[in-house]
């Protein structure tokens, strides 16, 4: 509960309430296969600033001079822990804003019979593994960088230039199937494909690394 | 036992050096670090606390010394209240404390309890379900001074915890620091002079980078004895005179017209007595002495 007050402040949860419902009023899809496109690219953008002050916010306040002198495992556990609240919050949104698009779009669904309801179920839990990932990796990437340069400006900002990179058709001919967003890029119309899922991994292998890597400039950097 | 700092040096990368070859030691009990801005203080501490390394010199805590692999050690021996703090805002003091215990790993039912002792010490108990962000200054000082004791550190050092308090405030945070000096050693950080006056036998004046002084108070006095003079002026003219030659550490309008306490190694050339120092004449005659008096 504290850690909840901590870093998923009211501002913080309005901005990204706000951001869904602005995001499924003007982003437009006809057909509901179209939604995990429409999604998955701006909920990016929603991680990373959303996450950037997970720890920086410690060293704005002065406080991370006393955090200093508690012991590593449990500041990093901490952070850690920072991470996951944030993430779940997301993903909750991720998936509340998955239903504004069919609520106030009524995208054209692949009929209403039974196989029909079952893909799109089907069709929103592979969004949802999707943006799971996506969440995770640009979230810990933020933090990362913002610890990295004590700035969660310098977060926001270094994720910014790799989501330009990667969400553009250079992006995409460069990095292929490989490249993280490699969801929105994929062939829609082939259900069978599921090449997209090489770019899925790339983001869970660098988001591992970030975490990995994550004590050692805590601890060189503080 | 103590903090023993032998030829300290810190440089920083745009080359200010803010700590110059310095040496101290600090025993137990209250200890002060008189200085003005910008001397070297809080550097000092952000050293002594392991959040800045230093550019060459020694430092022994309790008789370790610092280095990297003994870094978590040291830490442990450390409270710290830093200059400026803002503990989560949207916290209650509760809350916030227990956080800050969590995060010491300190078991819960020992911050627990160490959190009702503080606060019941701190007379903050009532304050305990007020959200941080809703507290005045001063009580934030307290509840920081609460988490810089959490672990029952044998060092406690505080940076500047008075600035900007109101006298009741100061003088509460003062009697505070006297209190959990028992069996301890704080390193009280100000450059307000009267607040080292009520608190330390002990201090170190700070210019620079360099200590111009370390040791007792009284010997501290007596270094000034001597070279502190009150004058009396009717005229304005010798007034703004005295002011361009000497250090004046006071000056106030009498009946009689204008009364300057100045500070000088020689007799100033006009109608004078000698007088007793204060601390803070004591402070200004060591702070000057090499460079103009």
């Amino acid at each position: 509960m504290r850690e909840m007050k901590i870093s998923l402040t009211f501002q913080k949860q309005a901005y990204a309430v706000f951001f869904a419902i602005i995001l499924s009023l003007v982003r437009g899809v006809s057909y509901s296969n179209e939604i995990g496109i429409a999604l998955e690219t701006p909920m990016a953008i929603l991680a990373f600033t959303f996450c950037a002050d997970t720890y920086t916010q410690e060293i704005v306040s002065k406080r991370s001079e006393i955090w200093r002198l508690c012991p590593m495992k449990r500041r990093i556990y901490f952070i850690y822990r920072r991470i996951v609240i944030q993430e779940i919050f997301l993903l909750i949104i991720a998936a509340a804003s998955y239903g504004l698009f069919f609520l106030l779009q009524n995208p054209i669904t692949y009929g209403i019979t039974q196989n029909g309801l079952e893909s799109e179920i089907c069709r929103f839990f592979v969004y949802f593994a999707a943006v799971a990932v996506t969440l995770g990796f640009w979230g810990i990437l933020s933090n990362l960088i913002a610890c990295l340069f004590r700035n969660m400006w310098v977060g926001i900002g270094g994720c910014m230039v790799l989501w330009l990179i990667t969400n553009s058709v250079i992006g995409n001919r460069i990095f292929g199937a490989w490249n993280l967003f490699s969801y929105s890029f994929r062939n829609i119309e082939d259900s069978r494909d599921f090449s997209w899922l090489y770019g899925k991994v790339v983001c869970i292998c660098l988001g591992i690394a970030a975490m990995a890597a994550l004590p050692e400039i805590i601890r060189k950097r503080g | 036992m103590g903090i023993k700092i032998e030829d300290l040096t810190v440089t920083f990368r745009n080359h200010v050096t803010a700590v110059n070859h310095a040496d101290l030691e600090i025993p137990m009990g209250m200890f002060g670090l008189l200085g003005e801005n910008g001397a070297g203080k809080t550097t000092l501490m952000r050293v002594l606390t392991t959040v800045l390394s230093p550019t060459s010199g020694t430092l022994t805590l309790d008789g370790i010394p610092y280095s990297e692999k003994n870094y978590e050690k040291i830490r442990k021996k450390i409270g710290y209240l830093p200059q400026e703090i803002d503990l989560y805002p949207s916290l209650s003091v509760q809350e916030c404390l227990e956080y800050m215990g969590d995060l010491s790993g300190i078991p819960r039912q020992i911050y627990r309890e160490r959190i009702n002792y503080y606060l019941e010490k701190t007379n903050l108990s009532e304050q305990r379900r007020k959200k941080m962000k809703q507290l005045s200054g001063g009580m934030k000082r307290r509840v920081g001074l609460i988490q810089a004791l959490l672990n029952e550190p044998k060092f406690l050092i505080v940076d500047e915890p008075t600035t900007g308090l109101d006298p009741e405030e100061r003088i509460r945070i003062r009697n505070l620091l006297v209190d959990f000096s028992e069996g301890r050693t704080v390193l009280f950080s100000t450059h307000v002079v009267e607040d080292l006056a009520a608190t330390c036998n002990q201090l170190a004046v700070m210019k620079k980078g360099k200590f111009l002084y370390s040791g007792n108070m009284k010997e501290l006095l007596e270094q000034a004895r001597g070279h502190i003079w009150i004058c009396k002026t009717k005229e304005e003219g010798t007034a703004r005179e005295l002011e361009k030659k000497y250090h004046v550490s006071s000056k106030q309008y009498a009946g009689d017209g204008l009364r300057m306490k100045l500070i000088s190694e020689t007799p100033p050339q006009a109608e004078c007595s000698p007088c007793e120092a204060t601390l803070e004449d004591a402070y200004i005659y060591i702070a000057n002495k090499e460079t103009d008096l």
